[in-house]
């Protein structure tokens, strides 16, 4: 059995004695696109975040790329690309800058830092603009921030909500990016409200509420026969809600 | 409506400041009791006095003197510190229909926030006359109150105005620059005048009430002393009225075009990187010097901080200050003839050392916010980040020194390579020390900030005040060194203590390095969130 690319066990997080993730499971394997999905404050982005290190978890363990996180902390990172729900970006540098930053942070040299700058923002269609990140559009910014993700060819990506605010082109152009870095065999961990996005790139989904998996298959056994995503998402997490309308609002 | 954006400002405040960060929490209480509490003690200096009936006579001369102070420290002090206050955030307030009267009203109220330590001067001397049986008389009760609060009205409408004002100016390209110089030419003029030989005494009609009514604090003493000192309340009452009306239209006209503003504009002409490529060579020197991924975060940090308005504006005043000290000497023809004279580079420069902390070493991460992270998700150590941080400080810090000594050297100020050299060094060690304590606070109270705003919020203000108190404690082992040399009016003595106050200050550096680390670590959750925090209605980085 090939080794995994993320594996979680018994993972819990609370904040004040309430649990934001509570007792998560999960295994990814190698290779494979994975879709993370939850309704709002389910747990996805605390999940993420304890993945790639920004926070601890309460207990339970983490294994990315078959290293234990926080003992090979530096060893797992450098193999990681990073696109997490906030900023990441240092709006007084510009694009290139930022890249050839981020390049030379994970342990490139100079100047391939500076080459695989310049290419990825040919990539990206951010080459023309000379300006500061602080003048960036939002779906410019995020672009941005997978360029960066990129630059040291990572084995591993952890994305929340990396289409957010990004038009159709460049979305289209970041879906392409990441199926070829599932083609050459990288993992990609990715959380999306759009799902439709995840219908179309996942080969395998996950779906989390209140801190726990609940529904976790190929994309093809979740769907089963006729249903999209987005019913046996709703019949997953949304069950027993109903709908009330307010007297006011007719 | 006032009361929804109010309550919306402390939610906001009280969700974040008090639950999710309780230590800062407290070293804010802590920074407001002590500055306060200062405040008060004047405050009841003043009003004890004033209470004197044995000094009605100087209380009489001295009285719009001080509200002349109260009136410029009100208004210029705020900007003095690049410490504007808090003000509403117009992006969230103007989605919706709130009357512009009363946001007006919100952002009046909001100058409080600079001048908290002026209401409780006026409100000691304002007690302090009650009390003072030399000004006994009935009307009193209804002529002290009615003045004070007529002044801080004037003022906090005028303050409103300013702070709009300036505030725009600030926020455009060249403008941030021109209002430091403008800054320096206030602080040397006085100076200038004196060392020049201008009779000083013409000006000094222009303050007593008696001979020059027609300003606020004139017209105040007016309606305050009366009849007791020979003058006419009921001028002074109209005088005043007629300020007020001016400070709020002048108030109000000001918020009104700051309603129209558009920050984002002028902004974006402010910023491209094109214009700065001259100085890329300039931000590469760091990889020439130090390995990759220390030189990196240096370079990002030296680009980064050279183009935030925030920094930018702090430095020319450090910058600034140090000529307003020196220009006046060089046209005196005033050499090192004395302890002070003769250090006044190093005094300078250990001033930009410690203005420049609230920009950078204090908070470190302030400017970079969320982006923070990175230094936590990439796989670097940490205390290369803090130590990537120092040394850009530093680098600014000695350019600081450079433009001072250059400017210096230029006005054949007689300073010798020996002293430059000597500064450098002397900076360095105080840096040890300070980068110390601010690598501690700057992973312990972390605080997002804004760069392209210039100003900071009030509890900034209190906290550079308690700043100020706890420096000289920090420079204490570098005081030693100069008390050496002119208690045994030798070199080596001086070289000898500092030499033991930068090996104490390394050690200090190195355990405060460790504990920083260790806290980061720990706290890295926290940090981020804090750094990423949103704002409520009002706007106080």
């Amino acid at each position: 059995m090939p080794e995994a690319a993320i594996a979680v066990r018994d993972l819990h997080k609370s904040y004040g004695g309430k649990p934001a993730v509570d007792g998560l499971d999960l295994v990814v394997p190698r290779g494979c696109f994975f879709g993370f999905l939850g309704p709002n404050g389910a747990g996805k982005s605390t999940t993420i975040r304890m993945l790639n290190g920004l926070i601890p978890p309460t207990s339970g363990t983490i294994e990315l790329l078959g290293m234990r996180l926080p003992e090979q902390e530096i060893e797992i990172k450098k193999r990681i690309g990073l696109v997490p729900d906030e900023s990441l970006l240092f709006d007084r540098l510009t694009g290139a800058e930022f890249l050839e930053f981020a390049g030379r942070m994970y342990g490139l040299a100079r100047p391939i830092a500076i080459e695989r700058a310049q290419s990825l923002l040919d990539l990206f269609e951010l080459r023309e603009t000379r300006k500061l990140i602080a003048e960036y559009s939002k779906g410019m910014r995020k672009r941005l921030a997978m360029a960066a993700s990129l630059i040291h060819h990572p084995d591993l990506f952890l994305m929340d909500e990396p289409f957010e605010g990004v038009d159709a082109v460049g979305a289209r152009l970041m879906k392409e990016i990441l199926l070829d870095q599932v083609r050459r065999g990288a993992t990609i961990f990715l959380t999306s409200h759009v799902l439709e996005v995840v219908e179309r790139l996942c080969d395998r989904v996950g779906i989390i509420d209140k801190g726990r998996i609940v529904r976790e298959a190929s994309m093809q056994e979740l769907r089963g026969g006729s249903e999209s995503l987005e019913d046996v998402f709703v019949r997953v997490v949304g069950a027993g809600r109903e709908f009330h309308e307010l007297e006011w609002l007719k | 409506m006032i009361r929804a954006i109010l309550r919306a400002q402390w939610l906001s405040m009280r969700s974040f400041r008090l639950a999710s960060h309780r230590r800062g929490a407290v070293f804010s209480l802590a920074t407001a009791i002590l500055w306060y509490g200062f405040w008060t003690l004047l405050a009841f200096l003043t009003e004890e006095v004033t209470a004197q009936p044995g000094l009605h006579a100087q209380i009489a001369d001295w009285l719009p003197i001080g509200l002349a102070a109260v009136f410029a420290y009100w208004q210029l002090a705020p900007l003095a510190s690049a410490s504007l206050g808090a003000s509403l955030d117009l992006r969230k307030l103007l989605l919706y229909p709130v009357p512009r009267r009363s946001l007006f009203l919100v952002e009046v109220l909001l100058r409080i926030t600079t001048c908290v330590e002026m209401l409780l001067l006026l409100a000691g001397a304002g007690i302090g006359l009650l009390r003072n049986p030399a000004f006994h008389a009935w009307t009193l009760f209804f002529r002290a109150p009615l003045a004070l609060a007529a002044f801080a009205t004037c003022n906090l409408f005028l303050a409103a105005g300013l702070r709009n004002w300036i505030e725009r100016l600030l926020s455009r390209k060249g403008m941030r620059e021109v209002i430091g110089l403008l800054l320096m030419l206030a602080a040397v003029t006085p100076r200038l005048l004196f060392i020049t030989g201008a009779p000083m005494h013409r000006f000094a009609h222009l303050l007593p009430a008696g001979r020059y009514p027609l300003w606020p604090w004139g017209a105040s003493a007016e309606l305050l002393l009366g009849a007791h000192a020979g003058l006419n309340p009921a001028a002074g009452a109209a005088t005043l009225c007629a300020w007020i009306a001016l400070a709020y239209l002048f108030g109000r006209w000001q918020f009104e075009r700051s309603l129209r503003y558009d920050l984002q504009e002028a902004q974006a002409t402010a910023v491209t990187a094109r214009n700065r490529s001259w100085a890329d060579p300039l931000y590469r020197l760091p990889s020439l010097l130090l390995p990759d991924p220390l030189s990196a975060m240096v370079e990002k940090e030296l680009r980064s901080l050279a183009r935030t308005p925030r920094f930018r504006m702090v430095f020319v005043m450090g910058f600034s200050f140090g000529l307003a000290v020196w220009f006046p000497m060089a046209l005196r023809g005033h050499h090192a003839d004395s302890i002070v004279s003769g250090n006044f580079l190093a005094v300078v420069s250990v001033y930009a050392l410690t203005l420049l902390g609230q920009v950078t070493y204090w908070n470190a991460f302030g400017f970079d916010r969320s982006a923070a992270q990175i230094y936590f998700a990439a796989p670097v150590n940490f205390t290369r980040v803090l130590a990537a941080k120092n040394i850009a400080t530093a680098v600014f810090i000695f350019l600081e020194i450079g433009a001072v000594a250059t400017a210096c050297s230029l006005l054949r100020l007689g300073i010798s390579p020996g002293r430059i050299a000597e500064t450098f060094v002397v900076v360095a060690v105080c840096a040890l020390y300070l980068f110390a304590i601010g690598n501690m606070s700057s992973v312990n109270y972390p605080r997002g900030m804004r760069p392209q705003r210039v100003s900071s919020g009030g509890a900034a203000g209190r906290t550079q005040g308690l700043l100020f108190l706890l420096y000289p404690i920090a420079l204490l082992p570098v005081a030693f060194a100069y008390l050496a040399r002119y208690a045994f009016r030798s070199q080596l003595a001086f070289d000898v203590v500092l030499a033991c106050a930068a090996a104490l200050g390394a050690a200090i550096y190195v355990i405060s390095m460790e504990s920083a680390v260790s806290s980061a670590r720990h706290r890295r959750e926290m940090i981020i969130a804090e750094l990423s925090s949103g704002e409520g209605p009002l706007a106080a980085d």
